[in-house]
């Protein structure tokens, strides 16, 4: 029933051109022993020009890996991958990707962490330097610009590698995992930005996320993958967020606990299987 | 009795403050004493002929001879020459290493080819080379940089080259994500990431720099202080090489701070880590 409501309402809500075509992808490993280390079963997936996309499934399941293929950085063992239409092969820096771990450069003050991306493209330093400011300024880490990221705690590192990640203003943003260190608090305002800027300059968003209610505050759609070899499981129409404005709202919305009750059932199945 | 407890706690705690503040200038007392002392006893032992001053040399003779080679200038030619030759050795080979070391990153297979050469090379005890590199390169300040550029040349080869082994590949992928070029990531990811590793052997490469030219000058020179140390020796004017050995451990002393002193300028933000974790 609700289902079939919010299917036809995102069909009207998300353009239909595909900015990530994923056919087939499958992914296997080699441990020491050369065993095959079957990580992706099997993922086929359209994800839409300037939709906001989840996925969440089991610790270990594979999703990293799907974001490292879906950025260039490996190559899928069967299947392709499309970024607008393309090909990707072993081709890189189509996508703006934030990693999972904050990956500071050690050696660059905040400043020089933020401006890398520009740098690499070939950007001038004053220019690269105002904007790097610019977006440190907009989220109060301007102080810090001249410092070492060893001087940083854990959430103001990761807001950094958020902030290096839209600083080079990338059509498609990967982000795995990029609020697990923030408080609760700075969580919630920063995804109220991140929906901010993705709305206002219409970007395509993958999100990574274990917090199912963040996935249902924010997505237009969240995918649910199942356990290592992992495959895409079910997706879920959401939208909340893009309908009611924001992703408080989403929150307080009553369909809210009904998607978390269906997606926590999916995984928790999915758990018990495994233990 | 509490009042008495009570003094003797306060008493201790002051102690133990006194303690924390001052012992920087009571430990450097006590070296000044311990070396005062045993220039006193020596100098006592000699003036009643309880040791030989021809085989060990004296306290007033070292200061006679100092003054007298201070005043000749021949002390600062020697310590120029040995300097010279141990700085512009020590830069050369370490750069160089350094250098070709990093640039192993680029091709694993080459890297693999000349592994056993370096290894080889490195075992050698460097001064074996000396007599060859003075016949090749004759007794002048050339050939003492040679050896010096060849003793610190594979230290710093291999440092830099484990330096990229240990290069977090996380890093790489995110430059990669960028859309980065190989020769963008060595620039940006190699290098940095390797330095401390090649400073690291900096540090040990100026004390093998020092020893290449003081061994080089024992074999064959003009000036220096190997040469002053060894010829002396050998005409048994023991002050004269004990000015030349003392000079010697001052000049390897402002050496080694010297290369300490540019590792923190040189590596900034692992200052800023270790500020972190105190
Ligand atoms: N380069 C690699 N070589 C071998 N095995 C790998 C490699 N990369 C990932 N794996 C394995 O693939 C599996 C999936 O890893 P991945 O990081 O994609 O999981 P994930 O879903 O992101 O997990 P998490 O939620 O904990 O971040 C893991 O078992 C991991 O050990
Ligand atoms: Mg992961």
């Amino acid at each position: 029933m609700v289902q079939t409501y919010l299917e036809k309402t995102s069909m009207v809500d998300v353009e239909k051109r595909i900015a990530i075509e994923l056919r087939g992808v499958k992914k296997h490993f080699y441990d020491s022993d050369e065993n095959v280390i079957q990580v992706i079963k099997d993922i086929t997936l359209d994800i839409k020009e300037k939709e906001f996309i989840s996925i969440v499934g089991p610790s270990g399941c594979g999703k990293s890996t799907m974001f490292n293929i879906i950025a260039g950085l490996m190559e899928p063992s069967e299947g392709n991958v499309k970024v607008h239409g393309e090909s990707i092969g072993s081709s890189t820096g189509h996508v703006g990707y934030m990693m999972q771990k904050d990956l500071l450069f050690p050696w660059r003050t905040i400043l020089d962490n933020v401006s890398l991306g520009l740098e690499v493209k070939g950007i001038a330093k004053k220019e690269r330097e105002d904007i790097a400011l610019e977006y440190l300024a907009k989220y109060g880490l301007a102080d810090f610009a001249k410092a070492y990221p060893a001087t940083l705690s854990g959430g103001m590192r990761q807001r950094v590698a958020l902030i290096r990640t839209l600083a080079i203003d990338p059509d498609i943003i990967l982000l795995d995992e990029p609020f697990s260190a923030l408080d609760y608090q700075t969580r919630l305002v920063l995804e109220e930005e991140i929906l901010g800027i993705l709305r206002d300059f219409g970007k395509t968003a993958v999100l990574i996320t274990h917090d199912i209610g963040e996935a249902i505050a924010m997505s237009d759609r969240i995918a649910v993958m199942t356990q290592r070899p992992t495959s895409v499981k079910k997706i879920y129409d959401v939208g909340l967020a893009k309908r009611l404005g924001s992703g408080m709202k989403a929150r307080a919305d009553q369909r809210y606990n009904e998607f978390f009750e269906n997606i926590w059932a999916d995984l928790d199945i999915q758990i018990g299987r495994s233990s | 009795m509490e009042m008495i407890q009570v003094e003797n706690v306060t008493k201790q705690k002051i102690r133990k403050v006194k303690r924390k503040s001052t012992p920087i200038l009571f430990i450097n007392l006590c070296r000044l004493g311990i070396i005062l002392g045993l220039l006193a006893v020596w100098e006592l032992a000699v003036r009643f002929q309880m040791i030989n001053p021809f085989l060990m040399g004296s306290p007033s003779g070292i200061w006679e001879e100092s003054v007298r080679l201070v005043q000749s200038g021949q002390l600062f030619t020697d310590m120029f020459a040995t300097v010279y030759g141990t700085i512009f050795g020590f830069v050369l080979g370490s750069l160089l290493g350094s250098i070709i070391g990093l640039l192993l990153w680029y091709s694993k297979t080459f890297a693999n080819i000349i592994d056993p050469f370096v290894v080889a090379l490195n075992g050698l005890p460097k001064i074996a080379l000396a007599p060859m590199i003075i016949i090749w390169f004759g007794s002048g300040m050339f050939s003492k940089i040679a050896l010096a550029s060849i003793a610190t040349f594979i230290v710093a080869l291999l440092s830099a080259y484990q330096g990229t082994h240990q290069i977090d590949s996380n890093l790489i992928n995110l430059m990669k994500s960028l859309g980065a070029t190989k020769g963008q990531i060595f620039k940006k990811v190699v290098i940095p990431s390797s330095l401390p590793w090649i400073i690291s052997a900096f540090r040990l490469n100026i004390g093998f720099a020092l020893i290449a030219v003081i061994g080089g000058e024992f074999i064959s020179s003009d000036k220096g202080l190997g040469r002053m140390i060894f010829v002396a020796g050998n005409l048994f004017n023991l002050n004269v090489v004990w000015v030349g050995v003392l000079t010697l451990m001052a000049v390897a002393i402002i050496l080694y701070v010297g290369v300490s002193k540019m590792e923190s300028r040189l590596i900034p933000w692992e200052a800023s880590n270790k500020q972190r974790e105190n």
